[in-house]
């Protein structure tokens, strides 16, 4: 029940259902009073025509003359059957031939009576009636007139009926139905729009939602757009806040530093070292955002990575070394860019700073994986690895495996840091080069 | 060689400029963008060190511009964020390599002459031309391996031409990149360095490392090792 055009479908075709049930049955007991009516004339018909065409006969008893008889009664199983019995006699018509037809018992004069019975499998209704003709004597000779009527051609004209009846009614409200689905299509448009401009900006297609809209849902559009625009500017401040600070905490640092000179230096400076290491880490792991924010595009890795790749050969161009790329046409993360590019930096400078001559850094996504896992972003180097045993150590926040190189814990537990955040992996092993291999599993496409 | 420090924090700048004068750098300061922008641009500079987070104009933009002016000499950025956006940032303006405050010295300095030996076409730390090898850590002279003493001032000028081997360095350039600003400037002094420099480096006159081109300078002979 999540969507507004499947409760407005709902909510509508329960009472129209009610309605066309109350209506079926109305005109249903209306018919079949009718058909009631119909065959009780019948009846009356035949059973006037009986009596008047009865007379006594020789041995006594009394028939109807066979010329003046409907031809129903002459019909074997015609459906309309009759009989008429004496006290000393019983007349039955022809058409009950052979039939087992239970004509009920026998009546006073002006007496009448009305039943339902069964003639085999034919359901018939049956009228009786007490006669005594005039001239007789008192209480002698009264006759009982019965004359039964099949009800089979009134009950299929009855199911007849209700077949139509039912055939139109649901026919009247399928097409209700559907016209009324057309016309909430046509009125939600606009809200399916809303969604469809959302779910763009949302996968970073779009920045903001477009103009246009209805007046009520105007508000809404201007308002989100209001919004993203809000929350954008809001973490660059904040983000420009905290560069800021890192930059005012660490230039007094590095004013003490430089002044350091004689006895005790070292240690001042072990202890700079800690401190500039903490800001440094609370700082990043504030700014890492842990996620893409609305109406972010998702990254390039390729150029990311390539923009890496060009400041880190310069910077050890002293170190003659290749970086090898190997990323998938269009592989891309889904996060912020600034994340991205802090843990490929990371990444690559340890590889750097580790390898002989060769680092390799491979990107793919994987559609049929979890959404937090789709991207594999691989850095492998050929330097001398980190043996399994230090490997968990590493991850911790300021480990050094090899103090000679500066740097390559922090650097591998901020990467930890922020893969987490965005719910992705972290693994470390030997790579084929003969170095570390991490493999980072993150949100992408 | 000489060097421009564009850094507004005081302390830190003094202390710079003290240290690497130390290290045998002529070296010229700037407090913001700039003041550092006009003295990069005026300057016979041999590398500049630029402090991104500056008042004024940014040290971003200072790179940007210094090498829209076709300035070539390597830039080193000094940091307080730690961020890969910001290096990238950084080496796309123009700059060669980055400081991270707060660093060691001894850092910055080997970035600084790692910087400087390769905007001279050197890849090591060791100046090799035929028997005279410069080592620019150490800073020693060894001449067939037997080691060679010179004064500061001696060791300056033939760093200078070794770094730049096979270069004519005319005599004013010399001295405006071996002195101060405000040092009182006498070009005699460079030809007196000079010939003791000849005769430390070839007391039998057989290698003539150092050639005078009359009229326009000097120019270091040897070629250079090809390891090297």
């Amino acid at each position: 029940m999540h969507s507004l055009s499947r409760r407005l479908l709902v909510s509508v075709s329960l009472p129209l259902a009610l309605f066309f049930g109350v209506m079926m049955l109305v005109l249903d007991t209306g018919f079949r009073d009718l058909s009631r009516r119909s065959v009780e004339e019948v009846l009356d018909r035949q059973m006037v025509a009986l009596i008047a065409a009865t007379e006594p006969r020789p041995d006594g008893g009394y028939a109807p003359a066979m010329s003046n008889l409907d031809p129903w009664l002459e019909t074997p199983r015609s459906g309309v059957y009759a009989q008429i019995h004496s006290q000393q006699h019983e007349w039955r018509s022809p058409s009950s031939a052979g039939l087992k037809i239970d004509f009920g018992k026998p009546l006073q004069q002006g007496q009448r009576n009305l039943a339902y019975s069964m003639v085999g499998y034919d359901r018939v209704a049956i009228e009786s009636r007490g006669i005594q003709f005039e001239g007789s004597p008192q209480n002698t000779n009264v006759l009982t007139f019965t004359v039964a009527v099949s009800l089979g051609p009134f009950e299929e004209q009855l199911w007849r009926f209700r077949q139509q009846l039912v055939g139109w009614f649901i026919g009247l409200m399928l097409a209700l139905l559907v016209t009324l689905a057309a016309l909430l299509h046509w009125v939600l448009g606009p809200a399916r729009r809303l969604e469809r401009e959302i779910h763009a900006v949302e996968e970073g297609r779009s920045e903001r939602l477009g103009g246009g809209y209805p007046r009520e849902l105007a508000g809404v559009a201007r308002n989100l757009n209001a919004l993203l625009a809000g929350e954008r500017k809001r973490v660059a401040r904040y983000r420009d806040t905290l560069g800021n600070l890192a930059h005012s905490l660490k230039t007094p640092l590095a004013v003490m530093r430089s002044s350091l000179h004689g006895a005790g230096a070292e240690t001042v400076s072990a202890e700079i070292d800690r401190m500039s290491g903490i800001i440094e880490h609370q700082l990043k792991r504030a700014a890492a955002s842990g996620g893409a924010l609305f109406g972010q595009a998702p990254v390039d890795v390729a150029q990311v990575a390539g923009e890496l790749r060009g400041t880190l050969v310069r910077v050890y161009a002293s170190k003659d070394l290749v970086i090898e790329l190997a990323i998938a046409p269009g592989t891309q993360f889904i996060g912020d860019r600034g994340d991205l590019t802090e843990l490929v930096g990371n990444l690559l400078d340890n590889a750097c700073k580790w390898c002989r001559s060769r680092v390799r850094l491979a990107a793919s996504a994987d559609a049929a994986a979890d959404p937090r896992e789709r991207l594999t972003l691989t850095v492998q180097d050929d330097g001398p690895g980190i043996p399994a045993e230090d490997r968990p150590r590493v991850l911790q926040r300021g480990a050094r495996v090899d103090e000679k190189v500066p740097g390559h814990g922090l650097g591998l537990a901020m990467v930890q840091d922020t893969v987490e955040l965005y719910g992705g992996r972290l693994e470390i092993d030997t790579s084929p080069l003969g170095g570390a291999r991490i493999s980072l599993r993150l949100p992408g496409r | 060689m000489r060097a421009l420090v564009v850094e507004d924090e005081a302390a830190l700048r003094d202390s710079l400029k003290e240290r690497l004068v130390a290290a045998g750098l002529t070296v010229d300061v700037a407090r913001d963008g700039d003041e550092g922008l006009f003295a990069a641009m005026e300057y016979p500079l041999d590398v500049a060190i630029i402090d991104l987070g500056l008042p004024g104009l940014s040290g971003l933009e200072v790179i940007r511009r210094l090498r829209a002016a076709r300035k070539a000499y390597p830039i080193l950025i000094l940091t307080a964020r730690d961020n890969w956006q910001d290096k990238v940032e950084g080496l796309q303006a123009g700059a060669d390599d980055y400081v991270v405050k707060p660093f060691q010295f001894e850092e910055l300095l080997a970035r600084l002459q790692a910087l400087l030996r390769r905007a001279g076409g050197w890849a090591t730390p060791e100046l090799k031309c035929g028997a005279i090898v410069l080592d620019t850590r150490a800073q020693t002279v060894a001449v067939d391996g037997a080691p060679v003493e010179l004064t500061t001032f001696e060791y300056r000028i033939l760093e200078h031409l070794m770094l730049r081997a096979g270069e004519v360095i005319s005599k004013a350039e010399l001295t405006e990149r071996l002195y101060d600003q405000d040092f009182e400037r006498d070009s005699n002094v460079i030809e007196v360095m000079v010939g003791r420099l000849r005769r430390k480096l070839d007391p039998q006159d057989q290698l003539h490392p150092i050639e005078t081109l009359r009229g326009r300078g000097y120019r270091f002979a040897l070629p250079r090792d090809a390891a090297s």
